[in-house]
């Protein structure tokens, strides 16, 4: 027989370390009942009271014993983030002593909860939709404050309001459509092609801004891959270091030091930039330096936004030109650095042209503004700035817009060729696939829909 | 005829009560497949009765017709052969949404089914008011007719339309009473109430009939058949037929509007004397002017009730508003200045099966052995009625027989549209089909009832293997040719690449099949000989055969896109609920989830599912859980 008891499920919210707070989330419906058991709260009040913090002690009831003083708050169902019962335990932040609240919990009846089990329960409640559940994941993972503004963007719905902005256009059409189909002998204006046709440009034109947006959003959610690229000892490390405020690289004067990729995390404002260090490219020594040079070619074919850096105090060798062949073949933008500007020039902007060109001193960190300058315009140049206007989907989400856009393509194309029946389809398609997006019905009820707007009665 | 069925007090192996659309097949299925049947009817002089509009078919009701053909119901033989009018509906919309409407001979309409019926070996004809269903342990055993009389029986099917407690309600005024002036039903279905067989109540409506004589027809609009519309039988498909009688077309105005206003007050709906809202797609003309304050111009069609009938039928006029009202608002309308009402319009408010009591068989949740068809299941409609009798006459039989029954896919059909949809349907008012009910419609074309159905009406044994021997030759001669199209491959290059360019196509650069050639809609069968020159010989000359391979063609890629969710929606319909979850995957689901799929409220899966009782999250676990869904389908397309 299928258990029909809805679990209560329990986990530390905070993450693992020695903080002054520690918190332990509880949901489900036996979350009140089960604080009972060993929630003893000061004061007067009942608890639990409708979204109420209480102080209190938590007791082991099987020896008596105080594990934590804490403050716990309760977040009665509905009106809580998982629509269910929810209690926060605020402990001390001492791995240990979280560690026996959330043991004590769960010998009283809660379960672990899963990995994205509390955002689960809220989507299967309709708190949140799949946009914000992709969005709630972001939030928790970003690492800079301009990934976190887009998924906080995202949670408070306006990606949302938008795609649906554009599956209500297309549902007007629809309906009106199968309203013709369904009901031909009711005096119902038949579809004007003219002004469907420019609608359903209009809104390929609007997915396909939405697509941009999710593309850019994957690339702002990701981090922005800059890779520093060029032949050995031209100083990519030493910039690395200067650009990191910190040595993180091992710098010395012996070419080819560095053999793997090394990544680093470099704040540029709210922009996530992702700083990839690599081994320089030059005809490999052994084969150590050879799969570093690989893993080169592997970085430069994903950057965002190739730096090759080249020794300003040198004249152009032939392992630079390698490096110029290979960044063309890769086809990447680039922004060239010439570095040790602190030493006799060599080599000048024009012997790189036509890519734009930074001076810079890892030394003395002279140009390293400018270089940064030169990154935030790339990024500006390419619409990332405008951090509002990104989007960020899930895989499945992804595909099911890629089916919308394509749905709507071929119902534009197909008109005047192909029949209703075969362009209603289409937009169903879409409106389905764009339902999946944002997690809307995803059937569009269209007989209740027609009837709502068209006076049937034949 | 047995002697049994013959007189009362006697044993008879199936009972069928009521002889309307749904009566007259389910005893026709029940008889022709070899048991004794009695039919039995209040009045046998309206067999077959069409109490409301003259009309068979249109976009979703004439798929059904054309399906009940396919499977040797006798809906669309008869309309076939007594109908005043036929026309192609929805022709340049494409052949998913196409379908055939018949204007009916009512009169002509009734001989022909008595006629029928009382020619079918096995079936007993009588007339009769059953007042109550007997039953024991839970099985019906019989039924006991006004007059004392018991028959009983082991299979009951109960289609008894509007009849059922009946209430006739015009303007404040209100009476028992069945459609047409006949008698309501009583005491049937407080006996099956007794049995625990759980009833709502349901209302419809029809509008006045007027006086051929007195419409002035220069006001009007002549709406003439279609000569060349065929038929729904497949026989017919291509015949011709002349001397057809024509619809006429008027529109209300303004002055409607303001009679329709000023009458207002004695609608049943401001009256509030009336049960619910009714069909929403046949609204009276009182609620379409409350709905719709600002339209004033609604069409009204004027139709023949028969060849040979004074009488014309005012499709769009539904009311139930009392006489006088009716008068003032048929008047106001151009061309009935002077019309004589010969019946007023009325609503009927009758006693219908409630939510949940029918299964997809059409075999009764509470009751064993009994089955039900037509109105009493909720729906509306002549055609929606006769599909679901064909459904209980043939499965009252299989159960009989101790044979599982026969239940068509919501994937391969409209008949399994609409019995899957009944079985669910939970709304104040009548269901109706129409093609926006089916999802899959795209394959369920009105021209494709027979090759969807081949195999099963071969199985179901209705229809004669002469028939079914030459619906197969007829589609293997198509499907020979759509093969042969499909390896012929030519390389578009020169005058071939220009003639298919010059036809719009563009875009082909390596070799193609001709198949793939006539999947652009702007390419017929009739271009290949000019595009491919002297090489190409047709295998097809009958212009039905070239339609057929043509709509095929162009819709196989749509059928490919819709495969995947066809072979899940026929997974989803093979999981019968309840069903046993592993409990690691019952954890993951809510509560009411858990409930649903360990109780019987629905009968599958996919019901659940399109009902909404699923999150698609939840879905989501389940496909993965019991390794269904699109990657893995348990079977093809098909």
């Amino acid at each position: 027989m299928v258990p029909t008891r809805v679990e209560t499920i329990a986990a530390i919210a905070t993450p693992p370390g020695r903080s002054a707070l520690g918190l332990i989330r509880v949901s489900g419906p036996a979350t009140f009942d089960l604080l009972h058991t060993v929630f003893a709260p000061r004061g007067k009040r009942a608890f639990p009271a409708r979204a109420a913090a209480f102080y209190g002690v938590l007791r082991d009831p099987a020896d008596g014993e105080v594990v934590d003083q804490v403050v716990v708050t309760t977040f009665p169902a509905p009106h809580s983030f998982t629509g269910e019962d929810v209690a926060e335990i605020s402990a001390h932040g001492n791995p240990l002593v979280l560690g026996r609240v959330l043991g004590l919990l769960l010998r009283q009846g809660a379960r672990a909860a899963e990995p994205g089990e509390f955002a689960r329960r809220a989507f299967l409640h309709g708190k949140l939709d799949l946009l914000a559940v992709e969005a709630m994941a972001q939030v928790l993972n970003a690492t800079t404050a301009g990934q976190a503004r887009i998924a906080l963007n995202q949670l408070e719905g306006l990606p949302t309001r938008r795609l649906s902005g554009i599956r209500a256009r297309l549902l007007d059409h629809h309906v009106r459509l199968e309203a013709t189909l369904n009901f031909p002998e009711e005096a119902i204006d038949e579809i004007d092609e003219r002004r469907l046709a420019r609608d359903l440009a209009a809104v390929r034109a609007d997915l396909d801004r939405f697509a941009a947006a999710a593309r850019h959003g994957d690339l702002v959610a990701g981090g922005l891959r800059v890779v520093l690229a060029g032949r050995p000892n031209t100083g990519k490390s030493s910039l690395l270091n200067a650009l990191l405020g910190r040595e993180r690289a091992i710098v010395t004067e012996i070419p080819g030091t560095t053999r793997d990729t090394l990544e680093e995390t470099l704040p540029l404002g709210d922009l996530p930039v992702r700083l990839i260090d690599t081994a320089g490219l030059r005809a490999p020594g052994d084969r150590i330096e050879a799969l570093g040079i690989d893993r080169t070619r592997q970085a430069l074919a994903g950057a965002f936004l190739a730096l090759p850096v080249f020794d300003a105090a040198t004249a152009l060798t032939p392992d630079d030109h390698e490096v110029r062949r290979v960044l063309k073949e890769v086809g990447c933008p680039v922004v060239a650095v010439l570095n040790k500007s602190d030493l006799p020039p060599r080599l000048t902007a024009a012997d790189l042209a036509p890519w734009p060109v930074v001076r810079v001193s890892a030394l003395t960190g002279d140009g390293l503004e400018g270089l940064r300058e030169a990154i935030r315009a790339e990024a500006a140049g390419r619409g990332l700035s405008h951090l509002e206007d990104l989007v960020l989907l899930g895989v499945q989400q992804g595909e099911a817009l890629e089916r919308a856009r394509q749905a709507v393509g071929r119902a534009l194309e197909g008109l005047g060729t192909i029949y209703h029946d075969m362009l209603s389809v289409e937009l169903e398609e879409a409106i389905r696939a764009l339902g999946l997006v944002t997690g809307e019905d995803v059937d569009p009820h269209t007989l209740d829909r027609i009837f709502e707007r068209f006076c049937i009665g034949k | 005829m047995t002697g049994a069925a013959r007189e009362g007090g006697a044993h008879v192996p199936i009972i069928v009560v009521g002889a309307g659309h749904a009566g007259c097949e389910a005893a026709l299925a029940a008889a022709r497949l070899g048991v004794e049947t009695l039919l039995v009817t209040m009045n046998l002089s309206t067999v077959a009765l069409m109490p409301c509009n003259p009309s068979i078919g249109g976009p979703g009701k004439g798929h059904l017709v054309r399906e009940i053909g396919a499977l040797g119901g006798e809906m669309a033989a008869c309309i076939d052969a007594t109908c005043l009018q036929m026309k192609w509906l929805n022709v340049s919309k494409g052949p998913a949404v196409r379908a055939r409407r018949a204007q009916a001979d009512k009169a002509a309409y009734r001989r022909r089914m008595t006629a029928t019926l009382f020619a079918t070996p096995h079936l007993t004809v009588r007339q009769g008011l059953v007042t109550r269903v007997l039953a024991a342990g839970g099985r019906v055993t019989g039924v006991e007719f006004e007059t004392g009389v018991v028959v009983s029986c082991d299979r009951l099917i109960l289609a008894p339309g509007t009849s059922l407690n009946g209430r006739i309600i015009v303007g404040p005024r209100s009476w028992p009473g069945g459609p047409h002036n006949q008698r309501a039903a009583s005491g049937l279905s407080e006996s099956l109430a007794a049995l625990g067989v759980p009833w709502r109540r349901l209302q419809t409506a029809t509008p006045p009939r007027i006086r051929r004589d007195s419409v002035a027809w220069a006001a009007t609009r002549e709406l003439p058949g279609d000569p060349e519309a065929g038929g729904f039988l497949w026989e017919h498909r291509t015949r011709r037929l002349d001397h057809q009688e024509s619809c006429w077309l008027t529109f209300t105005d303004a002055a409607t509007i303001a009679a329709v206003r000023r009458n207002l007050p004695f609608s049943p709906l401001v009256l509030e004397n009336i049960t619910n809202v009714g069909p929403k797609h046949c609204p009276s003309i009182d609620r379409k002017v409350l709905k719709f304050p600002d339209q004033a111009r609604h069409q009204i069609f004027i139709e023949p009730e028969g060849r040979d009938s004074e009488e014309m039928y005012l499709q769009g006029l539904t009311t139930s508003m009392p006489p006088a009202s009716q008068r003032e608002i048929v008047r106001s309308i151009p061309g009935l200045e002077r019309a004589e009402i010969t019946r007023y319009g009325y609503a009927i408010e009758y006693d219908a099966l409630a939510p949940g009591a029918m299964r997809k068989s059409m075999a009764s949740r509470v009751l064993d052995g009994l089955f039900t068809a037509g109105q009493i299941n909720g729906t509306s409609g002549y055609e929606e009625a006769a599909a679901q009798g064909l459904v209980a006459g043939i499965n009252a039989v299989r159960s009989l027989r101790g044979e599982p029954p026969w239940v068509p896919s919501r994937t391969e059909a409209y008949l399994g549209v609409l019995i899957d949809d009944l079985s669910t349907w939970d709304h104040p008012e009548p269901y109706r089909m129409t093609p926006a009910q089916a999802e899959f419609r795209l394959h369920l074309r009105e021209d494709s009832a027979e090759a969807r159905l081949l195999e099963e009406a071969r199985a179901l044994g209705l229809v004669p293997a002469a028939r079914t021997a030459a619906i197969a030759d007829w589609l293997n001669r198509i499907r020979q040719e759509i093969a042969r199209l499909d390896e012929m491959r030519v390389s578009p290059t020169g005058p071939l690449r220009e003639r298919l360019t010059a036809a719009g196509t563009g875009g082909l650069k390596k070799q193609v099949s001709v198949g793939e050639i006539l999947q652009r809609p702007t390419i017929g069968y009739g271009d290949l000989p000019g595009l491919l020159g002297a090489d190409f010989v047709p295998g097809l000359s009958a212009p039905d055969e070239i339609a057929f391979l043509e709509t095929d063609l162009r819709y196989r890629g749509y059928a490919a896109r819709e495969g995947d969710r066809r072979a899940e929606t026929r997974w989803l319909e093979g999981l019968p609920l309840p069903l046993a979850l592993p409990a690691s995957i019952a954890a993951a689901l809510s509560a009411s989830t858990r409930e649903l799929l360990a109780g019987s409220r629905f009968e599958d899966l996919g019901q659940a599912v399109r009902k909404h009782c699923l999150s698609r999250g939840e879905l989501a676990i389940l496909l993965a859980a019991l390794g269904g869904g699109r990657t893995s389908p348990p079977e093809g397309p098909g």
